[in-house]
């Protein structure tokens, strides 16, 4: 068997360049790969006939650029035209979308063969992707344990090495978390940085689309062809693109980075900490600072975050309704029984759960006391670390407290996971790109990761730091390959 | 009259003028074939997201400013959080914190003097799609989703039906006029819900909120302001308790019913849009929306008023923009307005009203309708002659001269014709000649009548006075 | 542990249009409770400033050219209606309101 898919993006481009490789020959081994990992269950779709007949098209004109023939999976929040898009719900179990989502169009444009929806979180609510109604993903460095969420499916697609490219979301970590349990690069861009337009909203100022990948050059590739301003997104901003890859590889040195102190305090375990640490001396010996930082408020990021999250999606998931599109309960006699019913027999636990929670936050004297007071001081939160990058180059820290755990642990308490996303919150509440980079391993050989925060729009500059590490820390990362 | 004085407030929708809807770029239209102005955003599919529209902002800026309200220049908007199967996303995008206008008022004439209405609010928002009734189900169409509304808060100070009606009737106007909308109730592109509730006079707590819904017209807002004050006071006089409910007006029955009784009050769950960001209005554009803002009816009204038009004639013109923007046109000449507003109100609107057509459609261009005022004035042309050649006038492409010349209307200002008629009068009437020179004024007059009937009426009064008169000094 | 009221639960229940067992309103008056417990940490916050991010983003919103573009064909707009009647979206009726 040929192993075309463990070559890097460039050296698949030479090939096709050189017409030693067509992207029919690549997708014949993509293929092989998701049937011989069919136990991972990191797919919900998988688009075989369209993803072959899309090579054939690519196949009659030039070779493009370098993402041009490279497969690619989109996780299933995000639309696409013709082609089922769930939300991991029974929901959506059978919708399909009459447009194609801002990412989508532009990864059509750039060439990219779309080969699958991934599996997640039920509309992205989870931090473990169990709570998906298709049944959760698996880790591929280990399949009794979970992948994390909600991006799971990504994360364990692309771990296991079964295409190179996927696009997540992140709205409390849903990028970052779970590519570190299981060792790939995933970077959750500057708010507005990437179109949501298609994105499924779960809690609308948090959301942001972006790139999981193997590699840090993979990853900024991607971001590059994804990135821009979107007229049909009022929050996609119109600061151009720069490109992501231009500072990798240049040296790092003499960069000033900060550690927001309350993301290496005790919340973090010892094996995680390790890692971290031996990260910290890496940059200290190549001649950067390195000091703690203190940020305002982020004691309180998880309760603020719960309180604006669950709000926005009280409002967004309530056009799931059994009227327009998606899942209806049978005959209906009244209005209020058509949507009641449908709403709870076509929603998970957990989405009911947030959904009422978020109403309830919302609910009378509830909204000023709790939702209008979380937006002002995530207000405060942002401008702390606005002010952190007055300076600090960057910041970095610890991407989760532990490294991933065994399928089923986190169901026992579901608070645990709330407090298990204190590491990756804070970005998403002020906006900030943020970035998981493998950063070593535990005793059972899990992957652990770290994370890269940048001031807005600084995403070239946490690409450098990421591959100067990349290089530095030369993990062997091929583990959740079989 | 009664103890009781009632207490009126007014929310008005107005449908606003614009090509595209308010947060997606489908069409804002009227009569369209069911689903077929609306895009994935109208339709609330998963993944959509808001736009927004420009010319919605501009007209916003221009309805503040016909309303005296005070504009808002850092906006934003807000969801509004309730289930029902005409609101696409199960929450409306509306404006609750930030109102576009505030503080505004309209001023209205009242039988008893002028009186200022208060405006509280004014903001923008998406209109619903429509459901019609069929049986046991009802039947979505979403092109009314995501027309752009103006909705125009007043503040509970009206006291009278009439005084509701003249608010209405002048919000009409204004927003008519100024081409934010085009206030046709009837088609539902301006709406009404009126609040009632009645108290003892002496009173200083306002009495029960009463909610009517929905009503057709202006003349119904009266009578469901009329039938509703007498329902309360009944109640009252009863001694029974007002209970806060939503009624709605019935045609049919000519008087509002009940719709439900309110039991709390409703949970809308408001926080701002994070669609949209903050929308910040600068001089720049205000100046622009207001640049295009037409004249508005009361500056008309003065406007008339000083070129001598009756209270009438004025009310009738602006009853009719397209007369009045017409009129407009002729303001940097210097014809006369009453002439120019008695032949419009009359001979033209009728000859358009019997033929179905609009100003714009006929031949009457501005060059020949100075030329017919002139005429007129001068007598070349009788009101009679002008009822014999307006259709000429008005649907062909030839000037006054040359009509005049093919329907044979003499130059009856000629000096010299009149002359000849006034000497021909004059020796078939000796004794009343002899009567105007003992002093008999009764002659002049009956002389004159002969002249006119020598001329079938078609003699310029002035001139054939002056000569009259003349002549008869000469005998 | 806080505890939500019955009351509260069927209100919150009723506002999101989710339908509750008695089982499942016992399990939510505990759930929500807890979560109450969590967020009301933030009471204790002070002297923070009044300004409100309502998105992080900080340009300003730009505005559509106000032109009528491409819509959607009738067959598109019902082609994800469970029930559609002509060419209309059915539903149970909304009564006299």
């Amino acid at each position: 068997m040929s192993k075309y898919l463990d070559l890097t993006i460039p050296e698949i481009h030479e090939l096709y360049v050189k017409k030693e490789l067509t992207p029919s020959i690549l997708l014949e081994e993509v293929f092989e790969r998701i049937k011989a990992r069919k136990s991972l269950n990191c797919l919900i779709t998988c688009c075989q006939e369209e993803a072959l007949e899309r090579a054939r098209e690519l196949e009659k004109e030039e070779v493009g650029g370098l993402l041009w023939g490279i497969p690619i999976l989109i996780k299933d929040n995000i639309v696409t035209k013709g082609i089922r898009t769930t939300c991991a719900s029974k929901m959506l179990e059978n919708f399909i979308p009459i447009y194609d989502a801002f990412v989508v169009e532009k990864i059509k444009k750039a060439g990219m063969i779309l080969v699958g929806k991934t599996n997640m979180d039920e509309f992205a609510m989870g931090s473990t992707s169990e709570t998906s109604y298709f049944g959760p993903p698996k880790n591929p460095w280990n399949e009794a344990y979970i992948t994390g969420g909600s991006s799971g499916g990504n994360a364990s697609a692309i771990a296991a090495r079964i295409v190179p490219l996927s696009i997540g979301s992140d709205t409390g970590g849903s990028i970052r978390q779970p590519a570190s349990y299981t060792g790939i690069v995933g970077m959750k861009p500057t708010y507005g940085r990437v179109s949501r337009y298609g994105l499924i909203a779960f809690a609308s100022s948090l959301d942001q689309i972006g790139p999981m990948t193997r590699t840090v050059y993979e990853n900024a590739l991607l971001l590059n062809a994804i990135a821009g301003k979107d007229q049909n997104d009022l929050t996609s901003s119109s600061k151009e693109v720069e490109d992501y890859t231009a500072l990798i590889g240049k040296d790092v040195r003499d960069l000033k980075i900060g550690i927001p102190s309350y993301l290496v305090s005790d919340v973090v375990s010892k094996e995680v900490s390790e890692v971290f640490n031996h990260v910290v001396n890496l940059l200290k010996k190549n001649g950067n600072t390195v000091e703690l930082v203190d940020i305002s408020y982020l004691k309180h990021a998880v309760s603020l975050y719960q309180i604006i999250a669950m709000g926005e999606a009280s409002s967004n998931l309530a056009r799931f309704d059994g009227v327009r599109y998606g899942y209806r309960t049978e005959n209906p006699e009244t209005i209020d029984a058509l949507y009641e019913k449908t709403r709870s027999e076509g929603f998970g636990e957990e989405v009911k759960s947030r959904i009422m929670v978020g109403s309830s936050l919302l609910s009378g004297k509830n909204a000023k006391l709790y939702y209008d007071k979380a937006l002002s001081i995530r207000d405060d939160m942002r401008e702390s670390f606005l002010a952190s990058f007055q300076k600090y180059d960057l910041l970095i820290a610890p991407t989760t407290t532990t490294p991933a755990y065994q399928l089923g642990e986190v169901m026992k308490d579901p608070l645990k996971t709330f407090m298990d996303d204190i590491l990756v919150i804070p970005a998403n509440m002020a906006g900030l790109p943020a970035m998981n980079l493998p950063a070593g391993f535990n005793q059972n050989h899990l992957p652990i990761g770290m994370q890269i925060i940048g001031a807005p729009f600084g995403e070239a500059k946490m690409y450098q730091l990421a591959s100067f590490l990349e290089k530095e820390l030369n993990l062997d990362l091929e583990g959740g390959r079989k | 009259m009664t103890k009781y004085e009632a207490t009126i407030g007014i929310e008005v929708h107005v449908e606003v003028k614009t090509k595209s809807k308010i947060f997606s770029s489908s069409e804002n239209g009227y009569g369209k074939d069911a689903n077929s102005s609306c895009t994935v955003v109208d339709l609330g599919y998963p993944g959509t997201l808001p736009t927004l529209n420009e010319e919605v902002i501009l007209q916003g800026i221009r309805a503040v400013h016909l309303t005296h309200c005070t504009l808002t220049r850092k906006m934003h908007f807000d969801r509004k959080n309730y289930f029902y199967p005409d609101n696409p996303k199960n929450y409306q995008i509306t404006q609750n914190r930030t109102p576009i206008g505030q503080n505004g008022y309209l001023e209205i004439e009242t039988s008893e003097g002028p009186k200022k209405i208060e405006i509280l609010e004014m903001h923008l928002e998406e209109d619903t799609c429509k459901s019609s009734h069929k049986g046991r189900v009802s039947l979505l169409d979403f092109n009314r989703a995501g027309v752009p509304l103006i909705e125009i808060v007043s503040k509970p100070c009206m006291h009278t039906k009439e005084e509701a009606m003249l608010y209405l009737e002048k919000l009409k106007e204004t927003f008519f006029y100024g081409n934010i909308s085009d206030c046709k109730m009837e088609e539902g592109s301006m709406r009404c819900d009126v609040n009632v509730s009645i108290a003892p006079k002496e009173s200083k707590t306002l009495g029960v909120k009463c909610e009517i819904k929905n009503i057709g017209s202006i003349r119904n807002v009266g009578i469901a302001i009329e039938k509703e004050i007498a329902r309360q006071e009944e109640v009252l006089e009863q001694g029974q308790v007002l209970k806060e409910q939503t009624r709605r007006f019935d045609d049919q029955l000519n008087d509002t019913v009940l719709m439900r009784v309110k039991e709390t009050g409703n949970d809308y769950r408001y926080f701002p849009e994070p669609d949209i960001p903050f929308v910040f209005l600068e001089e720049e554009q205000i100046q622009e929306a207001l640049a295009t803002l037409p004249m508005m009816p009361d500056e008309r009204r003065i406007l008339y008023q000083k070129k001598g038009m009756s209270k009438l004639h004025i009310e009738k013109i602006l009853a009719n923009r397209s007369l009045s923007d017409y009129l407009n046109t002729f303001l940097d000449t210097n014809i006369n307005f009453v002439t120019a507003a008695n032949l419009l109100l009359g001979d033209i609107s009728s000859y358009l009203n019997k033929n179905f057509k609009k100003l714009e459609q006929t031949k009457l261009t501005r060059e020949k309708f100075i030329d017919l005022l002139q005429k007129l004035e001068e007598g070349a042309l009788s009101n009679k002659n002008v009822k014999e050649i307006l259709e000429d006038v008005l649907e062909k492409e030839i000037s006054i001269p040359e009509i005049m010349k093919e329907k044979k209307i003499q130059n009856i200002t000629d000096v010299s014709f009149v002359e000849e008629i006034i000497q021909k009068v004059l020796d078939e009437n000796t004794q009343s000649v002899l009567d105007y020179k003992e002093g008999k004024d009764r002659a002049l007059k009956y002389l004159m009548g002969q002249v006119m009937k020598e001329t079938k009426g078609a003699v310029n009064p002035k001139i054939a006075n002056e000569k009259l008169v003349e002549y008869l000094q000469k005998r | 542990m806080k505890k939500l009221s019955v009351e509260e639960v069927k209100h919150v229940a009723h506002l999101a249009r989710i339908q509750v067992s008695d089982e499942e309103i016992e399990s939510y008056r505990t759930r929500l409770g807890a979560l109450y417990e969590m967020v009301d940490g933030i009471h204790e916050i002070e002297g923070y400033s009044e300004e409100m991010m309502i998105t992080p983003v900080e340009e300003v919103c730009s505005l559509r050219k106000d032109e009528v573009g491409a819509m959607l064909d009738g067959a598109s707009v019902l082609s994800n209606a469970p029930k559609t009647n002509g060419k209309f979206i059915e539903v149970p009726v909304v009564i006299n309101e």
